[in-house]
């Protein structure tokens, strides 16, 4: 039981961390393969906010602080990183936040204060079930309220055309970074919210594979889409879960098959699940985009 | 000079020679990556993976004993074939669909690479068989292998074919022709499908040549071998100009040293974390690369 | 009447190639002005050099007396000059409704956490921003297709979606690169209408490049003419019908056709 709630929270973590990639990738069009990295930032600041200060409040105020901390500091290490790497394209955007992702890896590596090499330890257990769920509802509120605005509409606009976006006015660079720090501001958030669930984090947890599993889970589910990142979570979060079920042998095929998948997906059906569509509770009315 | 003076010389001479013999296998992995991306625009990033299987071709022929040379050979063989087989399958259907969409595929060919050689051939690393008796020479207090020595030389004797291959044959005309304009290349009679298996091919019997002589300088193979080289060998075709030939090669052996110098005279621990830095480096201030002329984006 | 654009000898040097040599232009309000030349005359080099999207390597660019070389191209949309592209550059997999909306967006007047809060002013200034949207859409002729995608118009329409577009942006100035490319002889003709129209509806300048002759002539009240960079003759369109030099240019010295 304790193991299909700790699955259940995953989920969570994993739907706002594809979220914020969908937000960056999807939606804003910037290939972005350093996401682990922001996790890290966001896991390893609010562990850090919670382990040193210690302070007398109850639990649930220090892991609101906490979330807060790792957002913030996840979005300014997005801003520092997004910057100077926002100016490239396509694939030279995808190598450099590649890089930048291990550099912050390597860093927190390095960094004894927080365990260096050998993880970081004795984190208190005050996520549970229901805080996730509240920010998960929370970043689907913010990320679809911010689509239907002009906002949204000018993060868009750079996917469908840079050159065209900015000849309409759209201050592009401008708006690549708030999509970017914002991505990576929920990176971070999600990042809070697995130190604080699994109680110990370590450099490997954010390895440059879980970038790529990230972006599986929003291609899985239709690069651009809300419910598409939420789906696609889900499915990769279970998935390893049901493969085990299926015998252990399986089970250690984990990383082929989803590579596997990732090239038939990419083969067969480059646009998802879902495409760039919604699921909306509003029947009968069309979504637009 | 003082006697510390003198040690701290020799010491940045062996950093050198490291980094030398380091930096010819970053060239020799990034000239596959600067040939694929001139031809079709692919960051290919399954080629450390055929890097890899060459070193386990390697491994396998040398345990069973067969001489260095002719082990080398089929190696490089290998892995071309297997780059050409993974063209065909994965790349050529996706290359229409856009360069993001090659670029997914590709992350995922060399996950899959990855992840089913840990399954197939083991996780552990494995012992390279000493093919060759290693020597030590000494000069002054400097000490070169003959390993090192036939690193260099085996790169140089590459590049110099390539080179040749590249601008004295018919065949390497063509691929120039491909990758300054396949559309054209095509209406010209080439079989531009042909060209693009030939560079993969090529590219990674280069890789394979790496692996295997990795494999002989540090007397070890395991399935994620490729993955940390071969993105700094992408990272050295980018410092010397991706889409050049001799930027690959120059790119390598400034990554090598650079890397090298940096673990010797400061810290180890962030070895890895140099070669992307200068990634970025290079990416903000000359994303052309050392020999690449800047281009700007048509409107 | 008031000066619009002015460049002085703007000049564009790609390496050793004078893709544009000091090209002179100066617009005033209500004009029409066109650009003509061979192909790789330079025209859409100096567009892009007016619209920031090229730093010119000489000269300066003159946006109602504001200096504006050297400005980023979105500030200069917002001070006042809107383009088409000789390419159609629509954002195709949304809405034509958010094509138009995404060129307002510039004048947005709530902030980010309006939008995030969907607050009154937000939602005030939404409902505007679509009444003027669906307005300007059936000004041109494209009532009723708002919720159409915008890869999914006819050609003609795609051409005309991204005029609107550009005019969303509300510019003092508008560039139109090539907008008849493409379209048949009786959508030429409508479109010859549309351009004199929004001129003198929105008493604005327009700057036009394009190869269909008929169009040019008919249209603008006086031209440019570009060869290999340099302008080789200014004047009215039968000033410029009768220019030696223009001929040559178009036919070439021995009378060679190659248009």
């Amino acid at each position: 039981m304790d193991y299909f709630l700790y699955l259940t929270q995953m989920c969570g973590i994993f739907m706002i961390l594809a979220m914020g990639l969908n937000l960056i990738n999807g939606l804003c069009g910037q290939f972005s393969l350093g996401h682990a990295g922001f996790w890290a930032v966001g896991a390893y600041t609010g562990a850090a906010f919670s382990v040193f200060t210690n302070l007398p409040l109850p639990g649930f105020i220090i892991l609101l602080i906490a979330c807060l901390l790792g957002f913030i500091t996840a979005a300014i290490a997005g801003l520092i990183i997004g910057i100077p790497c926002l100016r490239l394209r396509g694939d030279y955007l995808a190598i450099a936040t590649l890089g930048f992702g291990e550099i912050i890896r390597i860093i927190f590596m390095n960094m004894d204060s927080v365990g260096g090499p050998r993880g970081f330890t004795d984190i208190p257990k005050l996520s549970n079930l229901f805080w996730v769920y509240f920010f998960v509802v929370l970043s689907i509120i913010f990320c679809a309220n911010l689509i239907r605005g002009g906002y949204g509409r000018a993060i868009i606009s750079i996917r469908e055309d840079e050159i065209a976006a900015e000849s309409m006015g759209i201050q592009t660079f401008k708006y690549k970074t708030l999509a970017f720090c914002i991505g990576a501001g929920m990176a971070g958030l999600a990042g809070v919210l697995f130190a604080h669930t699994t109680q110990f984090i370590s450099p490997n947890n954010f390895t440059f594979m879980w970038s790529v599993i990230i972006l599986l889970m929003i291609i899985l589910g239709g690069l651009g889409s809300i419910s598409g990142a939420i789906i696609g979570a889900v499915i990769l979060t279970l998935l390893p879960e049901l493969l085990r079920l299926l015998g252990p042998t399986v089970s250690e095929w984990r990383m082929v098959i989803y590579s596997v998948l990732l090239i038939l997906l990419m083969l067969a059906k480059p646009t998802g699940i879902l495409g760039k569509k919604e699921i909306t509770f509003s029947f009968g009315k069309k979504e637009k985009a | 000079m003082s006697e510390e003076f003198v040690f701290f010389l020799y010491d940045i001479a062996t950093y050198l020679l490291n980094g030398i013999t380091q930096g010819s296998i970053y060239a020799l992995i990034a000239l596959g990556y600067t040939m694929v991306y001139g031809i079709i625009k692919l960051i290919n990033f399954a080629h450390g993976e055929f890097y890899m299987i060459g070193a386990f071709i390697g491994f396998y022929l040398i345990t069973s004993g067969m001489p260095f040379v002719p082990a080398l050979l089929i190696a490089m063989i290998g892995s071309g074939l297997v780059a050409v087989l993974i063209e065909w399958i994965v790349y050529r259907p996706i290359r229409s669909a856009g360069r993001i969409s090659a670029l997914i595929t590709a992350l995922g060919t060399s996950l899959f690479f990855q992840y089913a050689g840990q399954r197939v051939l083991g996780a552990d690393p494995k012992a390279f068989p000493q093919a060759i008796k290693v020597k030590t020479y000494q000069i002054g207090e400097i000490y070169i292998t003959n390993t090192q020595i036939i690193i260099f030389v085996s790169t140089i004797l590459l590049m110099i074919f390539l080179w040749w291959l590249v601008n004295k044959t018919k065949i390497g005309k063509a691929m120039r022709a491909t990758s300054f304009d396949m559309k054209a290349a095509q209406l010209m009679g080439i079989n531009t499908n042909q060209i693009i298996s030939f560079t993969f091919f090529v590219g990674a019997a280069f890789a394979g040549a790496a692996g295997v002589l990795v494999g002989l300088y540090y007397n070890t193979v395991e399935p994620m071998m490729g993955m940390i080289p071969g993105l700094k060998a992408f990272v050295a075709a980018v410092l010397g100009g991706i889409g050049i030939i001799p930027g690959a090669v120059i790119g390598g052996l400034v990554l090598g040293i650079a890397e090298n110098l940096v673990v010797g005279l400061w810290v180890s621990t962030y070895r890895d974390a140099i070669a992307f830095a200068i990634l970025i480096l290079i990416l903000l201030f000359k994303p052309a690369g050392i020999l690449g002329e800047n281009k700007k984006e048509k409107v | 009447m008031s000066q619009v654009l002015k460049t002085d000898a703007i000049t564009m040097q790609f390496g050793g190639l004078t893709a544009v040599d000091s090209l002179s232009l100066e617009i005033n309000q209500n004009d029409l002005i066109g650009i003509i030349g061979p192909n790789g005359a330079g025209k859409t080099t100096a567009f892009n050099m007016i619209t920031g999207h090229y730093l010119p390597t000489k000269g300066n660019v003159f946006l109602n007396n504001e200096k504006i070389n050297g400005v980023r191209p979105a500030v200069i949309t917002q001070k006042g000059i809107a383009r088409t592209f000789q390419n159609i550059r629509l954002f195709k997999d949304l809405t034509v409704l958010d094509n138009i909306r995404i060129a307002a967006h510039s004048r947005c007047e709530y902030g980010f956490f309006d939008s995030i809060f969907r607050t009154k002013k937000f939602k005030d200034y939404e409902r505007k921003i679509e009444e003027e949207a669906i307005s300007l859409l059936s000004i041109f002729k494209m009532q009723g297709y708002s919720d159409h995608l915008a890869k999914n118009l006819p050609y003609g329409m795609q051409r005309r979606l991204e005029i609107a577009r550009a005019m969303a942006t509300k510019p003092s100035l508008l560039l139109l690169d090539e907008p008849a490319a493409g379209m048949n002889p009786n959508e030429t003709i409508e479109l010859t209408k549309l351009i004199r129209w929004i001129r003198d509806e929105f008493k604005l300048a327009i700057l036009l490049i394009e190869h269909d002759m008929r169009l040019v002539m008919e249209v603008c009240e006086k031209i440019y003419v570009l060869d290999y960079g340099k302008t080789i003759a200014v004047g009215t369109p039968s000033e410029i019908q009768n220019n030696p030099k223009v001929i040559e240019a178009y036919l070439g010295s021995e009378g060679v056709e190659n248009e």
